[in-house]
């Protein structure tokens, strides 16, 4: 035996011992029916046949290896960046736990949320006494200050309605009257999770500014000079909302942050357990109704809730993940515009390091190609950026990207010289990635963690920006907005180029005169 | 075995040397002790010199004696390319401490060489002399000796401690130490009548393998190359070689002129940077070959290479010409000479903002001159608030410069191409300039300068730093115009001489007041062109220009006060 009590093997050296090699290689032989090998190779390379690509994006049941999630995610997502505000999702207890350990290993930290738990016989007779059992026991057990209600497919299917369960519960004495409870209908059989992102938040707005279900006066609203923000779905949250504080620290403006989980999803190792942490104020939520504009940092992820805002008589601007050098500049000028106060000379430095950084590196990503996947804005800002440094962003992929958002894609495209040979590909999944990374071969791949497949399979190497990112740590901590944020997507991009550069020119005598120190 | 000295001395005696051809007696005996100025921005010291010059040279053991300061800082820092060993690559230093300091570290030198030959056992182990073992007196030549004959391998040592002088002098030791223990050591296994060296060629990026190609095809052996991809029995043999071409760089210059002396190799001084120069260059090796004896068809042959390469290469060249109409091109250079690159350029149909002369010769001047036309912009010496004034002005769109232009032209906001050293790409021999080509282009289109160029959006049109600065650069300018006493102080205050700080106005007093007519003159007077020489062509262009013996008492009164 190779492992025995005083020498144990992990799992990466473990099985390459004799005794499992020849234990695999008999079940192979025995049991597995196995194919001619050379069939397997005809298959293998045939799958990266255009032919094949044909058939492959002919499919129409089928999705294979989907770029989304969906829409409760969002939703959680939301829930969790007000203060003390547990997620509560009205459905089947298993989807919850997936949204917590998805978080938790993205973030890297714990992520309380809550399941009515419905089971058959809530699936037969409606959910309504797990609806007035759950949020009881939340109440009681974790003390939150609201509940984020949102759904899973379980309870939409048998069409739960949630502001009537809510009002019922109250009434059962479940929670106070006057306790917030928000709710939002998120079945994942719509949209993605960034569709979650949006009920669940214009849930959340609508609550306070409209009256709480019928249960206060709605608000009335008395403008000030403050701005709102909204982040949309980021897997960067932790490092983009600290970066947007201390950007509006420098303009030295009021704001609000709608929506701040900075802190739930970083808090310290000090001996303390915080459930809760950080997070918009319930109160300042409530008065962000008052603020004179709200600024969506994502398009995609807001095209609900901007609209109400804009009811309440709100200037709303949106963006598309900006990045790029331009499009933070946009987003300050539209800051300064909105405020009156003038661009601080601070963040006009970083503009010029920024700048200046791209100057000095540049001609290594000049002219690269490259594949992006992910969500709509994300794709948007990160092909926008790549534009600007003079690269290829041939292949961009959302599956849950939509006509408009196609649109939006291909007319970028069509404004840079180096967007000409650049397809847009709305609702497609990442096998019809991996067919475009055969037939129409980019020099590097941007995506999450998903995408270490497609770079296994296809050699293409992987630059990982996105959600969720699992096999890398802390990437979360460092913006990607800002102009400290296009930085750090610059280095990122440029350290995959490098590490590529010396992958590929590190063997001894005889690729390896190019193994340089200075690059 | 002579001593450090003596050989800097000699080095310094180099009659091969255009810059010590030029010298007075009193001069020569003080040799090119360009003498570092105390608080000045230093460049490197013989010790680099001699490491980077020797360092190319890819299955050689180099053992740096000294503390950690001197190998770590250096180990590997240049982009010269192998095409087989790495161990030039691995860092080898005594890293000596306070106990060898005391004691002295020759013994520890001695183990290392052990080692080295136990762990590696390479051709040859090249020593360096640092500043430190130098100072304690640590006699590496000795412990070499020593160890070549205990271990029955060459231990090579290479004496330029940083003390001694300048990058350039090291280089020249660097060569030194090849002629007293490396040349003419190893036979070669056999000689062919088309056998050459190619001396201070260090096949940066892997350049020179665009030319050998060339070569092989002509049936020319390089038996040695000093040092790009060199291996040491290649070198230890290069005695055998028929002609030696020695590369632009005057760095290793002794080398080849040795060798002529002692061998009988005859060396012509040759550049693959620009089609004309590497025809001429492989014109000049035929040449050669064939006067010591190789048959005379080697010429012909020579020439339809020439013809096939060059037709070849300006085709492609001419390709880029639609891309390139109404560029103009601003071309900073140190060591590749501006003319044989200015060719190029403008048959690819660009247009020449400029060109520094800083290090050309006369004979360079008249060469642009013919190549440029009579107004050709010649820069001396550029300072970034002219170079960017030359970008607003739009008479550049892009700068091709070594990389120590680099990060001015960046602040300034010029699209920039490196041409030196540290670059990445390979532009010697004819298709290096057809690459050169496409480099440009890239950089010319790249979108990045255009975001350089734009200041920030919300910058009021002419209010940003960069108007603002040029406002006051034209303000400055305009009151200068409109006082003469003023004009005169800043025509004046024009820097000639950078090494000894000397500027047009003491010049040109001393010109007037002792009557001078020559540059070694002013020398004597004002201390100018005392120190790298480079200026004497303007002193020369300041008698030419000026009217100075005759200038009225008036202007000497404005110049007294």
């Amino acid at each position: 035996m190779t492992q025995n009590a005083d020498h144990v093997l992990d799992h990466f050296d473990l099985f390459r011992g004799p005794e499992y090699q020849e234990m695999l290689a008999n079940k192979r032989k025995m049991f597995e029916n196995q194919r001619d090998p050379a069939e397997v190779e005809r298959i293998r390379e045939w799958v990266k046949t255009p032919e094949y690509q044909e058939l492959n994006f002919k499919r129409e049941a089928l999705t294979i290896n989907p770029a989304k999630a969906c829409q409760p995610l969002g939703a959680v997502f939301v829930a969790v960046g007000f203060e003390k505000t547990i997620p509560f999702v009205h459905g089947s207890q298993g989807c919850v736990a997936y949204y917590r350990s998805h978080f938790s290993r993205h973030f890297k930290e714990p992520t309380s949320c809550v399941s009515s738990s419905m089971t058959e016989d809530a699936a037969v007779f409606g959910g309504l006494n797990n609806m007035i059992d759950g949020l009881a026991n939340t109440y009681n057990m974790y003390k939150p200050e609201m509940i984020a209600v949102s759904t899973t497919c379980m309870a939409e299917v048998i069409g739960d309605d949630l502001n009537a369960f809510i009002k019922t519960s109250k009434e059962k004495g479940s929670v106070p009257e006057d306790f917030n409870v928000t709710f939002a209908h998120t079945p994942a059989f719509v949209g993605s999770h960034i569709t979650g992102y949006d009920n669940a938040m214009k849930g959340v707005i609508s609550h306070f500014w409209d009256g709480k279900a019928g249960t206060v006066e709605k608000l009335e609203r008395v403008p000030n000079n403050s701005i709102n923000f909204l982040g949309g779905f980021d897997g960067y949250v932790v490092g983009n909302l600290r970066e947007i504080k201390r950007i509006f620290g420098l303009f030295g403006i009021d704001y609000t942050i709608l929506g701040d989980q900075s802190d739930v999803w970083d808090t310290p190792t000090d001996g303390e357990f915080r459930m809760y942490d950080g997070g918009t104020t319930l109160e300042q939520a409530a008065n962000a109704i008052h603020a004179k504009a709200t600024i969506s940092m994502q398009e995609y992820c807001t095209e609900k809730t901007l609209p109400l805002i804009k009811d309440h008589g709100q200037e709303v601007v949106a963006f598309n993940h900006p990045v790029s050098v331009k499009a933070t500049d946009n987003f300050l000028m539209t800051i300064s515009r909105l405020t009156g106060v003038e661009i601080p000379e601070e963040l006009a430095k970083e503009r010029g390091r920024l700048v200046d950084a791209i100057a000095d590196s540049s001609a290594h990503i000049h002219g690269k190609k490259f594949a992006i996947y992910g969500d709509p804005d994300l794709c948007y800002g990160l092909a926008e950026f790549l534009l600007e440094l003079g690269a290829e962003p041939t292949t961009v992929l959302a599956t849950n990207g939509s006509k408009t958002w196609e649109k939006k894609m291909q007319a970028l495209f069509d404004s840079s010289p180096f967007g000409k040979n650049c397809k847009v590909y709305p609702q497609k999944d990442l096998w019809h990635m991996r067919s475009l990374l055969f037939t129409e071969p980019v020099d590097f791949l941007i995506g999450n963690t998903y995408g270490k497949y497609l770079e296994r399979d296809t050699g293409t190497p992987l630059i990982r920006i996105g959600f969720p990112i699992f096999d890398r740590h802390h990437k979360h901590r460092y913006p990607v907005w800002g102009y400290q944020g296009g930085l750090n997507v610059l280095v990122q991009i440029l350290d995959k180029i490098f590490d590529t550069i010396d992958a590929t020119t590190n063997i001894p005598s005889k690729t390896d005169y190019s193994f340089d120190i200075i690059r | 075995m002579t001593s450090l000295s003596a050989t800097i001395k000699d080095v310094f005696n180099e009659p091969s040397c255009a810059k010590n051809a030029t010298k007075s007696e009193a001069e020569k005996k003080k040799g090119c002790t360009k003498q570092l100025q105390p608080g000045g921005a230093a460049g490197g010291c013989a010790f680099d010199g001699a490491k980077i010059a020797l360092q190319p040279f890819t299955d050689v053991a180099h053992l740096v004696h000294g503390p950690i300061a001197c190998e770590g800082n250096s180990w590997d820092n240049r982009g010269a390319a192998s095409s087989g060993s790495s161990l030039w690559r691995t860092s080898f230093t005594t890293d000596i401490n306070e106990t060898d300091v005391i004691f002295g570290g020759e013994k520890r030198l001695f183990k290392a060489c052990k080692e080295i030959i136990e762990k590696y056992d390479p051709p040859a182990i090249f020593v360096y002399q640092t500043c430190v073992p130098a100072m304690i007196g640590d006699d590496i030549v000795a412990v070499c000796k020593a160890a070549s004959a205990k271990f029955n391998k060459p231990v090579i040592p290479v004496n330029a401690p940083g003390f001694v002088g300048p990058k350039n002098l090291g280089n020249k030791l660097a060569g030194e130490a090849l002629l007293d223990h490396v040349i003419g050591t190893v036979e070669p296994e056999y000689t062919t009548p088309y056998d050459i060296n190619i001396i201070g060629e260090f096949n940066l990026s892997g350049e020179l393998w665009q030319v050998k190609p060339l070569l092989d095809e002509l049936g020319i052996r390089i038996l040695s190359c000093i040092s790009g991809d060199g291996r040491y029995n290649e070198v230890a043999s290069a005695h055998r070689a028929r002609a030696s071409m020695m590369v632009c760089s005057k760095a290793m210059i002794n080398v080849a002129r040795k060798m002529e002396e002692r061998y009988g190799i005859p060396f012509f001084e040759g550049s693959f940077y620009g089609i004309e120069d590497s025809s001429d260059s492989l014109r000049e090796i035929a040449r050669l070959l064939i006067l010591r004896g190789a048959p005379e068809e080697l010429m012909e042959r020579v020439e339809n290479v020439i013809a096939r390469e060059e037709a070849r290469a300006w085709a492609a060249i001419a390709a880029y010409k639609p891309r390139f109409k109404g560029k103009k091109v601003l071309l900073i250079t140190g060591g590749v000479k501006s003319w044989s690159v200015v060719a190029a350029l403008q048959e690819a149909g660009l247009e020449l903002a400029g060109t520094s002369v800083k290090k050309s010769t006369r004979e360079d001047k008249e060469r642009i001159k013919e190549l440029m036309g009579q107004d050709a912009h010649m820069i001396e010496d550029m300072t970034p608030r002219e170079m960017y004034k030359m970008l607003k002005d739009a008479r550049a769109d892009i700068m091709l410069s070594g990389g120590r232009s680099q990060f001015v032209a960046l602040k300034a906001t010029m699209p920039w191409l490196d041409i030196n050293q540290e670059r990445h790409h390979a532009y010697m021999g004819y298709v290096g300039m057809v690459k050169l080509m496409a480099e440009i282009d890239r950089t010319l289109y790249n979108p990045v300068w255009e975001q350089v160029r734009q200041p920030a959006p919300w910058d009021r049109p002419g209010d940003s730093w960069q108007d603002r600065a040029l406002a006051e650069i034209a303000e400055e300018e305009a009151e200068i115009a409109a006082d003469p006493v003023r004009a005169e102080a800043a025509r004046r205050a024009e820097k000639i001489c950078l090494c000894k700080n000397v500027d047009l106005g003491a010049i040109e007093d001393a010109i007037r007041e002792f009557g001078l007519t020559t540059v070694e003159g002013v020398k004597e007077k004002t201390n100018a062109a005392a120190g790298c020489g480079a200026c004497a062509i303007k002193i020369e262009e300041i008698f030419e220009a000026s009217d100075i013996v005759g200038l009225p008492t008036d202007a000497q009164t404005i110049a007294a006060e």
